[in-house]
């Protein structure tokens, strides 16, 4: 889905071709932030029940009360805003996008926020900020996924959505292999009432 | 049964999840304690041996804020007469006082008749207020005297409603079709006050997300849930269910259907909820919201996402687990 990078217009289209019900808009590197910020401003509402944009996490040059000001200001029918916990350098900055803010557990490449102890100081700092469960992420720091069903037992009411794709050995986001599916399955049965943002093409597709 | 019932069964929830939904454990707790002084106030009136006083609403449903309605009746078994003791000019006195006071409508702040209520279902007879006493007394309703002859009613209703069932093992239709007839009458009846006036949209439109889609829904589930028994149990389930306030009858739900992740996600949106209608400024701007300045209101907006947040609780629970083959069949037909 990276192959029209910047191309919103055709982003979006791809992802009508999925499903209507949820998007997530990635703008992981900060000099694609603007033209987001301006595709979306020029949008009444996308065609879809859930709307997410995921706040740059790559190629940060803007001081963080800037950037933040720019994510406050993205329409008011934008339902997450999901941030990587490694990048917040003060809480407190992101206190304006309330309930909008969604925080995602890291993989194992980062040094934070990658379990529930990790996580707990974010949340703690921001008692509004809901989670967005990276089930791949959980993969890659425990086998057994146990560390999954921790994240979800401490932060059950602040589940907002799910991150669903496999990882390859660079742990880029690849389409769901069947062991995943399997080994998923149990944590994904605790998920079902929230969206599921594919970060890859489904299996089949 | 054997296993436990409806009652509690937030609390259940509450302990398997770890979640405390505190607003509407203290809802609970407000409407626990101020009972027993409406009770001896109203128990002090001169009652006909046919008479109870019945609350209905944020009371019955066990969620009570400091700025809560009292709808309440007097509710009579037998037929309409014009004089019943206590009168509603002494009821008045006790419930409904100031800004408490039931709608315009006059659905409550009046008497009501059992006779009517039980035997005039469908039909033209069957009017809005008769509908609304019927579904509300079997679904939210708390007698504050008269125990036995609220139960007489309560309990009339309910096996006029299973007369009709035919077949075990299949959900009581003529209730559901009672229940799913009351929740599109208010829904339509929403855009038919809109249309008349449009004072208090925001307020009726974030309780029809909100506090009513809950009464809703704590209604159709354990109709749903009948498709296990057979009609003897049925009788003794609904019982349980609909003797318990909906969101007892609801978590107990996302716990047998085995979903409490998604329970506990529900009710603290419901709790969310619970905690803006305790809050003086919310309500205040809700009343002042309507269908043209609804997306400026932070308020609103709020309430929007907790009934999203409503709609997918409700929605995994019909539709993600065993019970979805039920909610196809008879959800819709």
């Amino acid at each position: 889905m990276t192959d029209h990078r910047g191309d919103w217009t055709q982003l979006v289209e791809e992802a009508l071709g999925i499903s209507s019900f949820a998007i997530e808009l990635s703008a992981l590197s900060e000099r694609e932030l603007p033209s987001l910020i301006e595709f979306l401003s020029r949008e009444r509402r996308l065609p879809f029940r859930y709307i997410s944009v995921h706040a740059p996490s790559k190629g940060m040059t803007m001081p963080e009360p800037e950037l933040i000001r720019l994510l406050a200001e993205l329409p008011r029918w934008i339902d997450a805003i999901v941030v990587h916990p490694d990048v917040i350098k003060d809480s407190e900055n992101y206190a304006p996008l309330g309930r909008r803010l969604v925080i995602e557990n890291m993989d194992d490449r980062k040094g934070d926020g990658r379990d529930a102890s990790e996580l707990a100081r974010y949340f703690d700092a921001l008692p509004q900020a809901g989670l967005c469960f990276d089930i791949a992420h959980v993969a890659s720091i425990d086998e057994t996924m146990a560390r999954g069903d921790e994240i979800l037992d401490s932060f059950t009411s602040r589940l907002r959505h799910v991150h669903l794709s496999s990882l390859d050995p660079d742990s880029h986001h690849v389409p769901l292999s069947p062991r995943d599916a399997e080994r998923f399955s149990p944590l994904l049965d605790r998920c079902r009432d929230v969206p599921w943002i594919l970060e890859a093409p489904p299996p089949n597709g | 049964m054997g296993e436990p019932g409806a009652s509690g069964a937030l609390e259940r929830l509450s302990e398997r999840t770890g979640e405390e939904f505190s607003n509407l454990r203290a809802a609970r707790e407000l409407a626990a304690a101020k009972q027993p002084d409406y009770e001896a106030q109203l128990a002090e009136l001169n009652h006909d041996g046919d008479s109870s006083i019945v609350l209905f609403g944020s009371w019955a449903r066990r969620e009570l804020t400091d700025h809560s309605d009292e709808d309440w009746l007097i509710l009579v078994d037998g037929t309409q007469r014009k004089v019943v003791a206590p009168s509603v000019d002494e009821v008045e006195l006790v419930l409904g006082v100031g800004e408490r006071k039931p709608g315009r409508q006059g659905t409550f702040g009046v008497q009501a008749f059992c006779n009517d209520i039980a035997e005039k279902v469908g039909l033209d007879h069957d009017d809005n207020t008769n509908l609304t006493h019927r579904v509300l007394l079997m679904l939210e309703s708390v007698p504050l005297t008269g125990h036995d002859i609220h139960r007489a009613c309560w309990e009339r209703i309910l096996d006029g409603y299973l007369q009709e069932v035919r077949r075990d093992e299949r959900p009581p239709r003529f209730f559901l079709n009672d229940l799913v007839r009351y929740w599109r009458t208010i829904c339509v009846d929403f855009v038919g006050k809109q249309r008349e006036a449009d004072e208090k949209w925001g307020t009726r439109n974030a309780k029809l997300r909100a506090s009513r889609k809950v009464l809703f829904a704590g209604g159709l589930l354990p109709i749903l849930q009948c498709f296990r028994y057979n009609r003897a149990a049925m009788r003794e389930f609904l019982v349980d269910q609909l003797s318990a306030p909906a969101t007892d009858r609801l978590a107990y739900a996302f716990l047998e259907w085995d979903i409490p992740d998604p329970g506990a996600r529900f009710f603290d949106a419901y709790d969310r909820w619970i905690g803006l209608l305790n809050d003086p400024e919310v309500r205040a701007e809700l009343k002042a919201v309507n269908s043209t300045n609804a997306d400026d209101s932070t308020a609103f907006r709020e309430v929007q996402g907790i009934g999203r947040d409503l709609d997918r609780g409700l929605l995994a629970l019909l539709f993600d687990t065993d019970l979805e083959a039920t909610s196809r069949q008879y959800g819709i037909f």
